[in-house]
């Protein structure tokens, strides 16, 4: 045969086997016939035209399958509505809850930024570096194209042109000029910063966000050279970002990205002389790979410089220390996780979404192989009639495909009103705009390929099993083939089990994080919360200098006790009860005799005079900070010169460096200075439920003349919230009526602030609990009911010979319970040992995780809980299997 | 069987006029429709065996076209064959067509008649 006749019949015979049947042996015996005439007659170009034609008309044969079976699909499901009702809403739940958890989650760590050109190849360091550092790494041409530095979340001052009002607090980031260009980035309009124009000693440039364009400039083109106050000094837009860009680095979104070339009298942050002083770590690093270059030798190259870099500095651990100096992870995702911890991650939240998706697919699982079983008669007859057992399946599954599909543009949309009022829940104070985190066109292939695939994963066994029929017996009992038994219903009660188990490890496992939210989430006050108000302060990025500043915080605390709205204040770096802290503090006791001196790492927190008593917390030893600590004068220069600081321990910090609560008049050592402990107080609950060891540093001079990103807070206290926040403006307004208050709170909005947070992952968590829950009862209403439907017959006959009610009833519960106590057991057993695996491998669930695991009331509740309902959710059709009427059974059949 | 029903397959597909049109003179087979039609329009129309067997499975699901059961004497026959038939609403349908085109003829003819006055 010709090659032409060869690839004739090859694709004759890929036809669909229906068409094949037909037509397939008169098909080929017409083209063979035809390729002799058409190659006398026309040669090459009429075997090329045959072929064509039949190449062009396979794809066709098979859409017009498809759409039989679509069309087919429809008409059963409309014919069999709440089969479909049940398999939409559950299936709108899966989907919606898993697009959901995509958006939330998952989307946030693997989707690279916007606008960034190769963004496999931007990488960054766990941990900060100086600016000496970064030059020398920047050095290593052949190893990186490019090394930005960052530092994030850095508020200004923004005063727009025209603008009379107090100026806006804005979050952006301060770069290197080369961040852009590291970024490969085009701007959207103007000029972004570069190396060659933003140099040092002219007025400053600025680029500003699309979204910050759009929301305050309306989008005007003329933006562009507009001149704004930063911090009260003058500065000029230059260019805005792509669409959708709001800084790499940060998950908080930027608004405003200014060169690090500016004066520090625009950027506190620069103060310090932070550009030569290798001491001092604020830098992110943003670093580009150089082609070829893998991230494993790019690591360990700079590690080796930093280690070279290292040893002329007499504070760097010694280098014998083997720990890695400088790990890499990639840049390019909204959220950057270190490359150990990635897998760990996604691996939660592959599994999150797989056992969601998995239950709502066993859920419909159970019901098609129910339904299999009622459509036995009717497939056999197509099976008789010659219907290939291929097509009857691919028949079955595409009807699970179409109630896939419509039950994922119900979840679709669930997913997106989902998206909607996350996006509109505030977080507490001080944190700014939510990451945009709303659905989307990937979003929506997301959602398309999740359908399809659960389509295809639920309904392929119960197609498997209902065409694996014996045509004869199935035609002559149709659905009386199978009465009862349980080896019978071997898959589907292996499914209904594993379905039970699936809903019990979701619910105890988001059970867990529920219960640990809300422990964590129960702050305790000794005081009234209502009587307590932050306000924040920064006269630096108000256009103060150093010195000015300084001099209006010696002023402030007699001005603030003379204000008799006013009962106790205290001015802090971070309000009390915030999670999070100024960052590890690692401390050693200074024992000249000891051979290997007691070190431990504590969190630091920066607090002034009177903070505990504002607070109501007892001092237990010694004192606490007063006005004379708030005087002292801590430049960095002077570290290690001059008397120790005051250094405040809460309870679990002194037990660790002193094995007791006491300690006062012992030296630590950290941070290049020397500390003496002059006070110990209780510990305290942090908004995340944690207790922490913490070392509290005061609040000086130096902190006032260059204020921590976060501007200073004052706590104070009044009779009411309220009095005590008119108290200090008013004492502010009449020291200098321009300066601005911000993120002005009253504890208990705060506290309501942090509890919104909060539940919006209870409702997330919670919501995909009690998703399972109602699924799984579903699922074993549906089958018990069948299973009662299929009984008829049997419980007719038994009720005919005189079994009791309660019998009847005992036989249906009988093996709904079964299942149950062997899905409830097997859940139970693992989702113990995952949520022990999962505190085990990462630590950001381990929080909530150790708080919520062994609760009894969950290990207990749940199971219990799960149990009763699904036992309701039998005893609903066992108790119409009661009502059956013995004569109308029989009569029936 | 109402007008509109004739009316909704009208205008008919080429090749399922030219397949309609061969059994029209009664039973075939496909390989014979396709030299009949070949052979009527002197080799201007051309069915292609895929585009003839899938018009022809597409004619028999709208129920323009049967399978007949009637075979030719045992000598003449092949097994693998099938042979078409037109079934009542086919004929219709044709008919409609049929008209249809000569209607179409004759405006054409009158507007010709018009432009050489």
């Amino acid at each position: 045969m010709t090659i032409a006749g060869r690839i004739y019949r090859r694709l004759a015979e890929a036809f669909p086997h229906e068409f094949r049947m037909a037509y397939g042996d008169q098909m080929l015996e017409a083209g063979e016939d035809s390729m002799r005439r058409l190659a006398n007659k026309h040669g090459a170009a009429g075997i090329v035209r045959l072929i064509v034609d039949i190449a062009l008309h396979l794809p066709l044969e098979y859409l017009s399958e498809m759409r039989q079976d679509m069309r087919y699909a429809a008409r059963a499901l409309a014919k069999s509505p709440s089969y479909a009702l049940v398999g939409i809403l559950s299936l709108a739940l899966g989907i919606g809850l898993t697009t959901n958890v995509y958006t939330q989650a998952w989307a946030l760590l693997t989707r690279t930024l916007t606008g960034v050109a190769n963004p496999h190849q931007l990488v960054t360091a766990e941990t900060p570096a100086s600016y000496p550092y970064i030059e020398r790494y920047r050095e290593q041409k052949d190893l990186l194209t490019g090394v930005a530095a960052v530092q994030n979340s850095v508020e200004f001052n923004v005063a727009l042109p025209g603008q009379t009002a107090k100026p806006d607090r804005v979050y952006g980031q301060l770069v290197s000029p080369d961040y852009f260009s590291v970024l490969g980035m085009e701007p959207q309009r103007g000029r972004l910063l570069s190396a060659e124009l933003d140099k040092t000693g002219i007025t400053p440039a600025v680029v500003i966000s699309d979204r910050y364009w759009r929301s305050h400039f309306n989008a005007d083109p003329d933006t562009i050279g507009q001149s704004i106050r930063l911090n009260g000094q003058n500065a000029t837009i230059v260019g805005v970002t792509p669409t959708k860009f709001d800084g790499a680095l940060t998950v908080t979104p930027a608004e405003i990205f200014v060169p690090i070339t500016v004066p520090a009298t625009l950027a506190p942050e620069l103060g310090d002389d932070v550009l030569h002083n290798r001491n001092l770590k604020p830098f992110q690093l943003l670093m580009r790979l150089a082609p070829g270059v893998t991230i494993d030798s790019a690591e360990s190259a700079l590690d080796g410089i930093t280690r070279r870099l290292d040893k002329d500095d007499p504070l760097a651990p010694p280098q014998a220390d083997k720990a890695k100096r400088l790990v890499l992870m990639g840049a390019a995702t909204r959220v950057q996780i270190p490359r150990d911890l990635r897998p760990k991650l996604l691996g939660f939240y592959t599994f999150l979404m797989t056992i969601i998706i998995a239950i709502a697919c066993l859920n419909l699982a159970t019901m098609a192989l129910a339904r299999g079983i009622g459509r036995r008669k009717e497939l056999a007859i197509r099976l008789g009639v010659g219907a290939s057992r291929f097509r009857l399946i691919r028949q079955m599954v595409t009807e699970g495909i179409l109630l896939s599909l419509l039950g994922g543009a119900a979840g679709f949309a669930l997913a997106w009103a989902l998206a909607a009022i996350t996006a509109h829940t505030r977080l507490p104070a001080g944190s700014p705009l939510n990451p945009d985190r709303s659905v989307d066109w990937q979003t929506a292939i997301f959602a398309f390929m999740l359908a399809v695939a659960c389509g295809i994963g639920f309904s392929i066994l119960p197609a498997l099993q209902a065409t694996k029929t014996d045509v004869a017996p199935a035609l002559k009992q149709g659905m009386a083939l199978q009465l009862s038994g349980h080896k019978r219903f071997g898959l589907r009660n292996l499914a209904m089990s594993a379905q039970v188990a699936g809903s019990l490890l979701l619910l105890l496992v988001t059970g867990f994080l529920v219960l640990g939210i809300l422990k964590s989430n129960s702050i305790q006050t000794n005081f009234n919360p209502k009587t307590m108000a932050f306000l924040f302060i920064d006269p630096v990025r108000d256009g103060y200098s150093p010195e000015k500043s300084q001099a209006f915080f010696d002023r402030l605390p007699d001005r603030l006790r003379s204000s008799p709205a006013i009962t106790s204040f205290a001015l802090a770096v971070q309000p009390p009860f915030l999670p999070g802290d100024d960052g590890d503090f690692h401390l050693t006791v200074d024992d000249p005799h000891a051979s290997s001196p007691v070190q431990k790492g504590v969190l630091k927190q920066t607090v002034g005079a009177g903070f505990f008593a504002v607070l109501n917390e007892p001092i237990l030893a010694g004192r606490e900070f007063d006005e004379r600590d708030q005087r002292l004068d801590t430049t960095p220069a002077q570290a290690n010169i001059g008397p120790p600081l005051p250094l405040v321990l809460n309870q679990k910090a002194a037990r660790a460096f002193f094995g007791s609560v006491n300690g006062i008049g012992e030296h630590l050592r950290g941070d290049r200075r020397t500390y003496e402990v002059v006070g110990v107080v209780p510990d305290m609950k942090d908004a995340s439920g944690m207790t922490q060891g913490i070392a509290y540093l005061p609040l000086t001079r130096h902190d006032f003349a260059q204020p921590p990103s976060g501007g200073i807070t004052i706590v104070a206290r009044g009779h009411s919230a309220e009095d005590a926040l008119g108290g200090v403006r008013s004492v502010v307004a009449s020291m200098d009526p321009n300066l601005t208050l911000f993120n002005v709170q009253t504890l208990s909005e705060y506290l309501e602030l942090i509890r919104a947070a909060m539940r919006s992952a209870l409702r997330t968590f919670g919501g995909i609990g009690l998703f399972g829950l109602v699924l799984s009862a579903v699922g074993l209403a549906g089958v018990t009911g069948y299973a009662v439907a299929q009984r008829r017959k049997e419980i007719g006959i038994r009720m005919a010979l005189g079994a009791h009610k309660t019998q009847v009833l005992g036989l249906v519960l009988r093996e709904g319970a079964t299942l149950v106590a062997v899905g409830t057991v097997v859940g139970f057993l693992g989702s113990v040992a995952l949520a022990k695996a999962m505190s085990a491998i990462t630590t950001e669930f381990s929080d909530a995780f150790s708080l919520g695991v062994g609760d009894p009331r969950l290990l207990i509740g749940a199971p219990l809980l799960l149990a009763g309902l699904a036992l309701l959710a039998c005893y609903i059709p066992a108790s119409r299997a009661m009502a059956i009427d013995p004569l109308k059974a029989l009569r029936q059949e | 069987m109402t007008k509109v029903d004739l009316q909704s397959f009208l205008p008919l597909k080429t090749q399922w006029f030219h397949i309609m049109l061969s059994l029209a003179g009664g039973e075939q087979h496909g390989y014979g429709i396709m030299q009949d039609v070949l052979e009527r329009t002197t080799g201007k129309v051309h069915l292609w065996p895929a585009t003839l067997y899938g018009s022809i499975k597409r004619l028999i699901e709208a129920d323009l076209i049967g399978e007949s059961n009637d075979r030719p004497a045992p000598e003449l026959d092949d097994a693998r064959r099938r042979y078409y038939r037109l079934t009542s609403l086919g004929k219709r349908v044709l008919d409609a067509e049929c008209e249809r085109l000569q209607e179409l003829v004759r405006t054409i003819q009158v507007k010709r008649t018009m432009v050489t006055e």
